[in-house]
């Protein structure tokens, strides 16, 4: 594959410690076009090593607004269903450059271990130092030891180690939209996590008309509906907790965006600091990052306080928990007072209530959110599903996908048949999400 | 022509630092950038952009701008370097305007937040 790739995939047997490096075939692109469809294609393919396979959009990682999605594919151990997990932030943008398109991980170590994934090689490399470590003391100890402070990282806490139901991948040091215990997946599999960085560069077939299409998406984006909108408290609001973005507004910070994505839907909160202060704090750990919006809400309606809830969700991913479960545990256990809740974290296992076949992460709200779009009015789960795929195939992030209808299935294809020179139309695409949505 | 940046307004996308490296590389990549999101301090929410340009370093903070003269005052910009990315911004080749680019500065088109502007 020569552009918008890295042109390969790497397959890693932890039981075997054997790193194969594979060509990734132009003809499985043409087939797949990308993301989900080849992470689901290449799980299959190594099924007999229960395999977790981590793969970048086809558009990932390029001008083309909202391209910072990756995702995360494997037979969850809770639901027994192959789930796709979406990577945002800016870990996908940083699998893309350390250039393979695709890692499979099968097997199982016999001993700690996380794989180093930088500048197109992948180690196998020892996590005995960091296994019992929380998730923000494994990035700091990966980021430390390897000597860049911009090594992007997937990590699991002690829940996954201890192979808690509501374990999760964690991002860096925030929550993913891991719904699907894959954290408790990777602690089976004696993986610690992975770590990224990578300086590649991806060649566009035809550059000029790429960058003029995404100049056209951004333009078109800059009046979209999302626009004067910013932040979790938002996308609270748009989904009926006006309330939970008044709560939460004392304490927010500033919001960020994932890898160029116009709407910033991250949140950051103070929970020791001023969150007026815009000097640099001299807390090195002054607050967290919220990229969960159903772990905030689950919060919320336990009648905690933002600094409370906010605090307890900052536990959740030093730990690798999923908020949101934890929350759901909380509220069905009785448990309302956070210093309980506190205590009760280290010990939750519980299974996530997942609506609809549970393919795609509940982490992205299933409704339009501000955007119009005439096909979810029709079929609402069939809507969320397909653009769930689309998004998960080219790279877009999930929430745009539900926010923007003008980052339409045609406009992708085009821009990706620009950027590739492969040829994608309207019935390959619709092939290719038929196979995602099958079960 | 001059690039001002607002770094209260950036949301952090590296959208800007990903269209410069285009402008010098004619695909995507990084490492060419002179314009960088810097980002390192991520579990303090601090952040904001570096531009590299002919004769000093613009640093974007979110408190203000700050100007830094290249040669002069290296021994407290390393920090901010370390920042940047694994090669030092004094490697890089310096703001041109993208005077070579009929689009005119990539940076300011793609910003999808109008945090970059180009000032007579
Ligand atoms: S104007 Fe062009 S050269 Fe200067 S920082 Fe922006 S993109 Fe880079
Ligand atoms: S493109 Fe704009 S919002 Fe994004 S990092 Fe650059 S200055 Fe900030």
């Amino acid at each position: 594959m020569e552009y918008l790739s890295g042109g390969k995939i790497v397959v890693v047997d932890l039981g075997t410690s054997e790193i194969v490096e594979e060509t990734l075939e132009e003809s499985l692109v043409e087939e797949k076009i990308g993301g989900a469809a080849i992470t689901r294609h290449l799980a299959e393919a190594h099924a007999d090593g229960n395999p977790i396979v981590i793969g970048t959009g086809l558009l990932t990682g390029t001008l083309y607004p909202a391209t910072c999605g990756g995702i995360i594919t494997a037979k969850s151990p809770v639901t027994g269903k192959l789930c796709h997990c979406p990577v945002t932030l800016k870990v996908a943008l940083e699998i893309q450059f350390a250039g393979f398109d695709y890692i499979v991980l099968k097997g199982v170590s016999a001993k700690p271990v996380f794989l180093w994934v930088h500048d197109g090689i992948a180690d196998i490399s020892d996590a005995a130092d960091v296994w019992g470590k929380d998730t923000w003391t494994t990035t700091d100890a990966w980021r430390k030891n390897m000597g860049d402070d911009l090594i992007q990282t997937m990590v699991i806490g002690k829940a996954g180690e201890e192979k808690s139901d509501c374990a999760q991948v964690c991002l860096n040091y925030w929550a993913s939209g891991d719904r699907f215990g894959f954290g408790k997946l990777f602690g089976m599999k004696n993986l610690k996590g992975l770590a990224f960085r990578g300086m590649g560069l991806l060649e566009i077939a035809d550059a000029e008309e790429f960058i003029e299409l995404s100049l056209d998406m951004l333009e078109d984006l800059k009046e979209s509906a999302f626009v004067g909108k910013q932040g979790i408290g938002d996308l609270c609001a748009a989904i009926g907790e006006q309330g939970a973005k008044e709560w939460l507004a004392p304490i927010v910070h500033r919001h960020s965006a994932c890898y160029n994505t116009p709407y910033p839907s991250n949140t950051f909160v103070y929970i020791d600091e001023d969150p007026q202060r815009v000097t640099e704090p001299e807390q090195a750990e002054p607050g967290f990052l919220v990229t969960d919006l159903y772990g905030l809400l689950g919060f919320y309606k336990l009648n905690l306080s933002a600094k409370d809830a906010c605090g307890l969700m900052r536990e959740c991913a030093r730990l690798g928990l999923d908020a949101a479960t934890v929350a759901e545990w909380c509220a069905a256990n009785g448990k309302q007072a956070a210093g309980d809740i506190q205590a009760a974290l280290p010990g939750i296992s519980s299974q996530a209530t997942i609506s609809g076949r549970g393919i795609f992460s509940p982490w992205c709200p299933r409704q339009p959110i501000w955007g119009a779009f005439e096909a979810a009015a029709q079929d609402g789960e069939q809507w969320w599903e397909r653009r769930m795929a689309v998004a998960a195939v080219f790279g877009i992030h999930p929430l745009m996908a539900v926010m923007a209808p003008e980052l339409s299935e045609a406009d992708l294809l085009e821009t990706a048949t620009v950027g590739t020179g492969i040829t994608f139309n309207q019935e390959r695409l619709n092939g290719v999400i038929d196979y995602l949505l099958a079960d | 022509m001059a690039i001002q940046i607002d770094a209260l307004k950036c949301i952090g996308c590296m959208a800007c630092e990903m269209a410069c490296g285009y402008h010098r590389d004619d695909g995507f990549a990084l490492l060419s950038a002179c314009i960088v999101t810097y980002r390192t301090r991520e579990k303090k929410d601090y952040f904001g952009v570096l531009l590299k340009r002919e004769e000093d370093l613009l640093i974007a903070r979110p408190e203000g701008t700050e100007i830094k003269r290249i040669g002069v005052e290296e021994e407290t910009d390393s920090s901010q370097e370390a920042d940047a990315s694994a090669k030092p911004m004094l490697l890089r080749e310096a703001c041109d305007l993208c005077k070579d680019m009929d689009l005119g500065p990539m940076c300011v088109r793609f910003c999808p937040v109008d945090a970059i502007t180009n000032v007579e």
